[in-house]
């Protein structure tokens, strides 16, 4: 659908609802080609749209989700939004502060027209260049390239009328040598054009080859002992799934004014060390940017950590109004009304340090671990920002400042606000991480953060007995 | 509709090797309070139809909310097109053979939950909310109901034709408790996205959320002060739904074919099971009997056919702790020799292509008695309840749990809280420990409906029939 027709239809959802109400229309086109044992295995072709419909009543949301745009759709959808709102609103008025009003929202470069074209042979080049990288190498190839894009028109009765278009394009290779060594690298960018593929498949295929001299079977960094504390050097894919939980279990607003986030009660105090500066940056070079909310709101730069010192969580309409003190929506609301899950930062961006380069990173490491990638984080203690997960495709030993074996996957339990206290240096330039894996509507985001090593890295237990 | 797809796949029969076509129209409700607030009232309808086409031996997929001739044929060129456009296709090997679906199918519902009115559902939830007030340390308290309707049509290039309708219903509630430092929750029915079964409103109804908050909320408060868990190797007693995820993680996905046969490196994972393990790998002690049952009343992971048109069936997993079986689709049968596909292929919604999907996989009941009786059994160790997170490698090895509170056993009854409970192990080590499991009368059912797969990704609904049970020899940590 065209930006045209997606505002038109926004506008309808509106009137139709009458009263106080948000329409937002969304069309997608996407395509995605999935690789296995060095063959194509699925590819899907995606164009779909909807129109999310919010009635405030009296306190309360409804929202209804249409999948066509014809009036008929379109006034079924306000109907239901407009009667589940309302029924909300027997109970007695609700904390729902009301629409925001219309603010411009400054563009962005986060649209590609190349990319927008989906062009299958784009994608059947992507692959058959990673594939011919494979075959050189002698490592088996499994990937995947994805590339899509995405326009929504928002409308609201306060008057607001905003249109936004994004792009965006990934490729990730997971190489696996005939020992059973697997690497891992992936790339992700506004454009597809922007992505070599024939690059990330080099890349994964050096994480899956032993350093010079390396022992042939990977060792195990815990030395048969339960549990370890080494050094660590962690890639930005490895960096970037740190800080992606750490926006769930410290930045959101709505868990920050309960008393629920890592950082209820200590903004202004220092949480990391000095070289940590985070914030969430929608316009970064390098970040996949969106103009506003599905509130509306525009979106703008947060800092959230400044110089070790946490400053800033991130709010939606409702959570802003639940933290009171004149706090207001960053631009950060998940859904229209917000989710119940709260806000969370999506544009995240990690600082730079001094270090030249990964290589630079480990000279210093007598002992220690460098982690390509990390996988099935999930919380443990959220407020102390305890997290477990594994080690995945790429995870080797340092010794004497130098990768010098494969190492067995090892689980770790840490702190993520533990590790960046204990953080001596990161590289110099930061890239864009994507971190989404696209489940239900497709909204592409990521974390832009560079590599660091910090001390003390916990680890507790080794997970698979392979490589 | 049905019509519609039939005609589709008269025309793409020429044109591929094979191909099937599903429309799906879905409604879901979500209705959610906190803190004594209605939060949200969310309702969506989607439709739409999803075409796969199989060329050489590689799958491409489009889907399409235009529901006319043309955009259905539109559809279709699509998914030709992204398919001839993908370099070194593999050669086609065989489906395993399916006789054509024909039909219909429909999951057991007394009660529309969408004809009962939301202020009727809000009371409800506001009533359950209300029932955990009172206590300052509690951060958040809430209470939600979901209800889902998914009415499907499959058509196929080799003569399926059939039509599926499924209702799903259920809710839940969950207390968390805050200070300092700690976050303590409490949940009921389970620890994740509450009971949902394939029924109506009167599944809700039935979990009586309102008579078990007090208790919820109780319990949350109470584990802020709770003595931490032991540490050690020790004998656990885990309750029937933390077996459910354990069974999920550690045995469900592990024998997912397509893992098995590295499909899904680039996502998912593998899995630490081989195809040539089957009928021969040793999984865990002779108690361990599991199954595949796609047929089990009232779960979610219950169908006529699976989504290329497998009818819904029973597969042993597990027979006294021996490999036995796998989940598998009609092309990952085919590759490893079987006979026949387990019926395991399943789609989230129309803008997805189906993946191999677990069906409800249970462990069968044992002669452990209650739980009481399994606790009996147990001089010195811990009763672990109800999951709070999880974590597991790529290959389905080695996994780490936490439950959101455990009860100190000793000499066979069980003692106060602890809080903070974690464990961990490696799969068949792990299961060979498991030395009991509770009697038919101790089996509960258990849901999931976040089970992600796939790319792009894709949820998955999911039951599991489980016992409590017991395991001997368990890492137990503080952190």
């Amino acid at each position: 659908m065209t930006r045209d027709a997606l505002l038109d239809a926004a506008r309808r959802a509106v009137r139709a609802a009458g009263g106080e109400a948000l329409a937002r229309a969304v069309s997608e086109r996407s395509v995605t080609a999935r690789l296995a044992r060095s063959q194509p295995t699925q590819a899907t072709d995606l164009q779909r749209a909807r129109v999310e419909v919010l009635c405030v009543r009296d306190g309360h949301t409804g929202l209804a989700i249409a999948s066509r745009t014809d009036d008929d759709a379109l006034a079924a959808a306000a109907r239901r939004a407009h009667d589940a709102a309302l029924a909300a609103a027997h109970a007695g008025p609700g904390d729902y502060p009301g629409l925001p009003e219309p603010a411009p929202a400054r563009g962005h470069d986060g649209f590609d027209v190349a990319t927008a074209a989906l062009d299958p042979g784009q994608t059947g080049g992507a692959l058959a260049a990673a594939l011919d990288v494979a075959e050189v190498r002698g490592v088996e190839l499994a990937g995947t390239w994805t590339a899509g894009a995405v326009t929504e028109a928002i409308a609201s009765s306060r008057g607001l009328e905003a249109v936004d278009a994004v792009t965006d394009a990934q490729f990730k290779a997971v190489a696996q040598a005939p020992d059973g060594l697997r690497g891992y690298a992936a790339r992700a960018a506004v454009a597809a054009g922007a992505i070599d593929a024939a690059a990330v498949a080099a890349e994964a295929a050096d994480k899956a080859t032993p350093p010079p001299g390396a022992p042939a079977a990977p060792v195990d960094p815990l030395d048969g002992a339960g549990t370890a504390e080494l050094p660590v050097v962690l890639g930005p894919d490895a960096v970037a799934d740190l800080l992606q939980m750490l926006g769930v279990l410290a930045f959101d607003g709505r868990a920050w004014a309960e008393g629920r986030s890592a950082l209820s009660d200590r903004l202004g105090e220092r949480v990391a060390a000095p070289n940590i500066s985070l914030s969430d940056s929608v316009r970064f070079p390098g970040t996949l940017p969106h103009a506003f909310d599905p509130e509306g709101t525009p979106k703008g730069p947060v800092p959230l950590i400044q110089d070790g010192v946490a400053h800033r969580v991130v709010h939606d309409v409702r959570s802003a109004a639940r933290a009171g003190g004149g706090a207001t929506s960053t631009g950060h609301a998940i859904s229209p009304g917000g989710a119940v899950q709260g806000p969370i930062p999506r544009n995240l961006v990690l600082a730079g340090g001094g270090a030249a380069d990964e290589a630079e990173l480990m000279a210093p490491v007598e002992r220690g671990l460098y982690v390509t990638r990390l996988w099935y984080v999930n919380p443990v203690r959220s407020k102390e920002t305890l997290i477990t997960g594994v080690t995945r495709e790429g995870t080797f030993l340092i010794e004497d400042g130098r990768l010098a074996a494969p190492v067995r996957d090892v689980r770790f339990t840490d702190s993520v606000l533990r590790l960046l206290s204990t953080t001596q240096a990161l590289s110099r330039r930061p890239r864009l991480v994507g971190t989404t894996d696209f489940y239900g509507p497709r909204f592409a985001y990521g974390v832009v953060c560079p590599a660091l090593r910090a001390d003390g890295f916990r680890l507790t237990g080794v997970a698979s007995p392979g490589v | 509709m049905l019509d519609a797809l039939v005609d589709l796949m008269d025309a793409a029969g020429g044109r591929c090797a094979y191909a099937d076509a599903r429309w799906v129209d879905h409604s879901h409700e979500a209705l959610t309070v906190v803190d004594g607030a209605i939060e949200s009232v969310d309702i969506v309808d989607e439709e739409g139809v999803g075409v796969r086409v199989r060329v050489d031996g590689a799958w491409s997929f489009a889907a399409t909310q235009t529901l006319s001739r043309e955009g259905l044929q539109e559809a279709l060129a699509r998914a030709l097109a992204l398919a001839e456009a993908e370099p070194r296709r593999p050669a086609p090997t065989p489906l395993a053979p399916v006789a054509p679906a024909r039909g219909s199918w429909r999951s057991p519902c007394a009660i529309d939950p969408f004809g009962v009115a939301l202020e009727e559902k809000l009371a409800l939830l506001l009533a359950a909310d209300e029932a955990m007030a009172g206590d300052p340390r509690l951060g958040r308290r809430g209470a939600f109901c979901v209800a889902e309707r998914a009415v499907k049509a499959f058509a196929s290039t080799e003569g399926a034709a059939c039509e599926q309708s499924v209702v799903e219903c259920g809710g839940g509630m969950v207390a968390v408790a805050v200070a300092d430092d700690d976050l303590q929750l409490r949940s009921y029915p389970s620890g994740h996205g509450g009971d949902v079964a394939q029924a109506g409103w009167e599944h809700v109804v039935g979990l009586d959320l309102p008579a078990h908050g007090a208790e919820v909320a109780e319990e949350a408060v109470a584990l802020l002060t709770a003595p931490p868990c032991p540490e050690g190797t020790m004998t656990v007693v885990i309750d029937s739904e933390q077996v459910a995820l354990q069974l999920h993680e550690s045995i469900g996905h592990a024998l997912e074919l397509d893992r098995m046969l590295g499909y899904e490196a680039a996502y998912a994972g593998t899995s630490f099971v081989r195809p040539e393990d089957l009928g021969a790998l040793r999984y865990g002690s002779d108690a361990l009997n599991v199954t595949a049952d796609a047929v089990l009343p009232g779960a979610l992971g219950t169908y006529g056919w699976d989504d290329e048109g497998v009818a819904g069936q029973r597969t042993a997993l597990v027979v006294e702790g021996r490999l036995v079986g796998a989940l598998s689709s009609r092309e990952t049968a085919g590759a490893v020799g079987l006979e026949a596909s387990s019926g395991a292929m399943r789609a989230d919604g129309f803008a997805r292509q189906p993946l191999v999907r677990m069906p409800n996989v249970s462990l069968e009941p044992g002669d452990g008695g209650t739980l009481a009786d399994l606790v009996a059994g147990v001089d010195d160790g811990l009763y672990l309840q109800t999951n709070r997170s999880w974590s597991i490698d790529d290959r389905r090895l080695q996994f780490q749990f936490t439950t959101q509170l455990a009860r100190e056993i000793k000499g066979g009854e069980l003692g106060g809280l602890r809080r903070n409970p974690l464990y961990a192990g490696h799969t068949p080590r792990f299961w060979a420990g498991l030395d009991a499991v509770g009697s038919p009368s101790a089996q509960q059912v258990h849901s999931f409906t976040k089970c992600g797969k796939g790319e792009p990704g894709q949820f998955a609904h999911v039951s599991h029939a489980t016992p409590p049970a017991r395991f001997r020899d368990v890492v137990v940590r503080a952190r």
